[in-house]
């Protein structure tokens, strides 16, 4: 099934679902009622995916609140070959501790389109395929045992975007990864 | 002389009395048939060939009246209580969803290919039957579902028939509610409340019906999943004895795939699962496995 909104697309695979939605009532400071998002990593400097506890600030990677009202609303694409539950967080909290081994979980999120210009999103061009070799478990924040994540920040027609993958297995990843491509490649930006 | 005309009178009275009973009783089964469709008089709208006076007694008129009689063994005209939908008249194969949330956000639904059953709910934010369902779900009721693992998806019409603020206010938190007129479509759905039970991995309708209440639905549903583990010529199914009265989920599968490979040897990190990590980097697999 195909599905559009906010200048994204993306067709889904057999069993898969997607959403596409704008977090438009956040409000500066406050977590994100569906769940938590990555906090910047100690450093700031560094693109860290993960989960942190529900509560956390909602921030974007250039160290601002995400979803401040003096902003515009940007929108956000989660793909997954599970069912993905109606409360979850932007980048999968409250998702990806439900799926199993053979789990994909994809959230594309759009930033405002001024971090374009910062060095976080200097690649240019959209980042996928993606290797096996870009997943790591690591990459999550908050490690889920046998899971792997991999983020990249990249810009595609001045528009920032982050991308934030995560598999339920390491072990499994040469399954899996190209499985993410397949998503990834029906996904269509404006 | 009196008394026997006066007797007479009296049995003529109740005689006639009968008669009129019996006649009101024949005309009441005239007209129930009518209404099944069965009506001894319904040839006469559609006669066999153009032109044609059929009566009953007539060969055709025989004929069709078996034939109605077959049609009503067919589709029979169920009657269902008022504001309660009747069955669809035709099949129709499974469908993926896609429409929008009450919150409107773009949304598809896996129900074709997944590994579960799903529940889907077609409900309307006005209809008065629907109301038992719309709380049912929001105190919890429908946590516990018949079938494999089973997800419940709650199904109204779009934006344009239906108000996103109205579904808004009685969707569950807990369960996806999806506002989409071609799911209502592409199931054939005429009216709700109605609930299609779908089979993921075959794709296919293993149950549906319409209920007044809620534990009505998980009757129907229980035995539409309890029916659905019958293989079409009586047999059970090969994937049975584990969870659910079938299926595997995924971590059964998951843990009946580990004991395939430990069985054959094949060990966490082990070279043969990372064919092409073996011949570029031997050893960064065994680094990853650790961390």
């Amino acid at each position: 099934m195909r599905i559009e909104g906010f200048g994204l697309r993306a067709t889904t695979l057999r069993g898969w679902d997607a959403e596409i939605y704008r977090r438009d009532a956040e409000v500066a400071g406050v977590s994100a009622p569906a769940g938590p998002n990555p906090v910047d990593p100690p450093g700031g400097a560094a693109p860290a995916g993960g989960e942190p506890a529900a509560g956390d600030v909602v921030r974007r990677p250039a160290g601002q609140l995400q979803g401040a009202r003096s902003e515009t609303p940007t929108p956000i694409l989660h793909l997954a070959n599970f069912p993905l539950p109606p409360v979850r967080g932007d980048y999968g909290g409250g998702a990806v501790e439900l799926m199993g081994r053979g789990g994909i979980f994809i959230a594309l999120l759009e930033h405002d389109a001024a971090e374009a210009a910062s060095a976080l999103f200097r690649h240019s061009g959209i980042p996928w395929p993606l290797r096996e070799r870009d997943f790591d478990p690591q990459q999550m924040q908050r490690t889920i045992s046998g899971q792997a994540g991999c983020q990249r920040f990249f810009t595609h027609r001045d528009r920032a975007f982050c991308l934030y993958v995560v598999i339920g297995s390491y072990a499994l990843r040469s399954v899996l990864v190209p499985e993410v491509n397949a998503a990834l490649a029906t996904v269509e930006l404006d | 002389m009196l008394a026997v005309v006066v007797l007479l009178a009296v049995v003529v009275a109740l005689l006639g009395v009968l008669v009129i009973g019996l006649l009101r009783s024949h005309a009441e089964i005239l007209r129930r048939l009518h209404e099944l469709g069965a009506g001894v008089y319904d040839e006469r709208d559609e006669p066999e060939t153009p032109g044609a006076s059929d009566s009953p007694g007539t060969t055709g008129g025989r004929r069709r009246q078996r034939r109605a009689a077959v049609e009503l063994r067919d589709q029979p005209d169920i009657r269902t209580r008022e504001g309660v939908a009747e069955p669809r008249p035709l099949d129709t194969p499974a469908h993926d969803l896609v429409g929008t949330t009450p919150d409107g956000r773009v949304k598809a639904v896996g129900v074709v290919g997944v590994e579960h059953t799903t529940l889907l709910a077609f409900l309307s934010s006005g209809c008065g039957t629907c109301a038992d369902f719309w709380r049912a779900f929001a105190t919890g009721e429908a946590d516990e579902l018949p079938g494999y693992d089973t997800r419940l998806v709650v199904v109204t019409k779009g934006v344009e028939e239906e108000s996103p603020a109205a579904v808004a206010q009685l969707a569950p938190t807990n369960h996806v509610t999806l506002m989409s007129s071609q799911a209502f479509a592409d199931y054939g759905v005429p009216v709700s409340p109605y609930f299609i039970l779908v089979d993921g991995p075959e794709g296919r309708i293993i149950g549906e019906g319409a209920a007044a209440t809620w534990s009505q639905v998980i009757n129907l549903m229980r035995q539409a999943a309890s029916d659905a583990t019958l293989a079409p010529g009586g047999t059970r199914r090969a994937r049975t004895g584990r969870r659910g009265g079938g299926r595997l989920d995924g971590r059964a599968r998951e843990a009946r795939a580990d004991e395939e490979l430990l069985r054959a040897g094949i060990t966490p990190g082990h070279p043969s699962l990372y064919p092409q990590r073996a011949t570029a980097d031997p050893s960064e697999g065994d680094q990853r496995e650790g961390s």
